[in-house]
């Protein structure tokens, strides 16, 4: 059975450590993001709690175990447990990081950047193709955060995602809070990034708050993406600057820490349906008086 | 010739996975081929996450055993870093990489407090045992049953009754004594529980690791109401 989805659906990403929670207040949102890989490591109980969930509300899928980034061949078993997920779920899109996370003997369980070169951006377009053949419904590569840099990289952020998007047809799942920080701790203008990016390439966008990290060996605090407080308010000023020009299907509140924080995220949900509201207005506004002056 | 980015991936994570960078002992030099160019300051920084990350998830299934480490704690975590680089996301298995490694150092030097081995092989256990869904069971009567011992519960041989430490009850030293403990997810719960086993309960539970018919076990006196007892603890599975 299809559930109508608001348009953009607003939720948060399902967590089996609140998941009781979550069940008794789904009235509060649109849709549950859902972390495939929860459903595929995380042991039975937590799996059938989430596969419970089908059919009382409408869900999206998102991965963090696929590292496609490593310069390895796709894990084709993965992809199909995936896959069969997918199935279960019914979502209308699958998402994973443009990242890495292992390599073969090593895997750090945290994502990594890639270098941002034209090489290696052929080969993640090689291997977009196949996640697409493999998955029934629409792939969106995620932007990370990051804390180094390759120092090979010859391509912009925005540049890097664009050519793999727009040669693979993959959408953006465009988290903000990562483009915040990135910006911050790198220096660029987030504004830049958003006006590169070509319209209606968002087709998801995730929010979170993380904290500012002090460390002796720093020489200036850095943003880290730790999912555990409120939204920035600066963070939102850039969704609104994505709605404006990009009509996400859902945006989804991330919170992996602090969890039983539930006033924060429920608050949060409400500080995100109030920008959309307010974006939805001044569009409407907008088109009114371009409807009247024709 | 450039080195192939696989090759470099991989120098990056032996990096970020050391004690030279998690600790910041070689930042200054590291011995990983093929890292020129990085700032090595962000990849520190990066290792410190990462290693903060994993610890997380290794002290969630240790809760108790980290609250006794006391004062090796800080030396034993540097040594496993050393000894035991991340190679799996998972949480359990960062889990097994821990215990296998505390057990080992534990077999060369006697833990302190010498209960510790214990506490840290119940604590992977129920660890182990978390996340598993229970089946629901027919209800263990007349004489057509056929009994099992239940194949996920751990029995596990202790040194110290180290119940009370689960149970929060006391700050005293656990006593020093053998005993057998089962550890399981009893029916209709989601938690693991501890029991202890006495001998000839495990002696029996040992005799029932194939289904086998209740006609089979005879008739000793109070038999029944300890099958039922066991059903009802988790420890035997039932079938028609």
């Amino acid at each position: 059975m299809k559930i109508a989805r608001p348009f953009p659906a607003v939720g948060i990403g399902y967590r089996s450590a609140i998941g009781g929670w979550t069940r008794e207040n789904l009235a509060h949102f649109d849709t549950l993001e859902i972390t495939v890989d929860h459903c595929i490591s995380s042991g039975e109980s937590v799996a059938s709690e989430i596969f419970d969930l089908v059919g009382q509300i409408p869900m999206t899928a998102h991965g963090v175990g696929l590292s496609i980034g490593t310069d390895v061949p796709l894990d084709l078993a993965y992809l199909d447990k995936v896959a069969s997920i997918v199935e279960r779920l019914q979502p209308p899109a699958y998402s994973e990081h443009l990242a890495f996370t292992r390599a073969p003997g090593r895997d750090l369980a945290n994502l990594l950047p890639l270098p941002r070169t034209e090489e290696i951006a052929e080969a993640i377009i090689a291997k977009v193709r196949i996640v697409q053949s493999h998955i029934p419904v629409p792939f969106l590569l995620e932007n990370i955060s990051y804390l180094f840099e390759w120092p090979d990289s010859a391509m912009t952020d925005v540049e890097f995602l664009n050519l793999i998007c727009g040669k693979t047809g993959a959408g953006l799942l465009l988290d903000v809070e990562n483009l915040y920080l990135n910006a911050h701790n790198h220096g660029f203008d987030p504004h830049a990034f958003l006006d590169d990016l070509p319209a209606g390439i968002v087709k998801e966008v995730h929010v979170a708050g993380g904290i500012t990290v002090h460390k002796d060996f720093l020489a200036r605090p850095v943003l880290a993406d730790s999912h555990s407080h409120p939204v920035p308010d600066g963070a939102l000023d850039l969704l609104d600057r994505v709605l404006v020009r990009h009509r996400p299907d859902a945006i989804v509140l991330e919170r992996d820490d602090r969890l039983r924080e539930f006033d924060e995220i429920l608050a949060d949900i409400r500080r995100i349906r109030a920008r959309v509201d307010v974006v939805k207005r001044e569009n409407d506004h907008a088109s009114a008086l371009v409807a009247a002056s024709d | 010739m450039p080195a192939r980015l696989l090759q470099r991936q991989t120098s990056l994570l032996e990096y970020l996975t050391s004690a030279d960078a998690i600790f910041g002992d070689g930042i200054d030099a590291p011995s990983v081929p093929h890292l020129q160019g990085f700032d090595l300051v962000p990849l520190r920084l990066e290792a410190c996450f990462s290693h903060e990350k994993r610890m997380e998830k290794i002290i969630a299934a240790f809760p108790r055993t980290f609250e006794l480490l006391g004062g090796d704690k800080a030396t034993l975590v540097r040594d496993f870093v050393a000894a035991c680089p991340s190679v799996d996301i998972r949480r359990i298995e960062n889990a097994r990489q821990f215990y296998d490694f505390v057990c080992a150092r534990w077999e060369a030097t006697q833990p302190q407090p010498s209960y510790l081995r214990d506490v840290a092989s119940c604590e992977f256990a129920m660890a182990r045992l978390r996340g598993r869904v229970q089946p629901s069971q027919p209800v263990a009567s007349g004489r057509a049953m056929r009994f099992r011992r239940n194949r996920d519960a751990v029995f596990l041989p202790c040194a110290h009754d180290i119940r009370p430490i689960f149970e929060g009850a006391t700050s005293e030293a656990p006593a020093r004594r053998d005993l057998m403990l089962a550890i399981l997810i009893p029916p209709r719960t989601n938690e693991p529980a501890i029991f202890e086993v006495p001998a000839s309960v495990y002696a029996l539970l040992v005799e029932l690791d194939n289904w086998t018919g209740r006609a089979t076990l005879g008739a000793m006196e109070g038999l029944d109401e300890l099958i039922s007892d066991l059903v009802g603890h988790g420890l035997l599975e039932v079938s028609r």
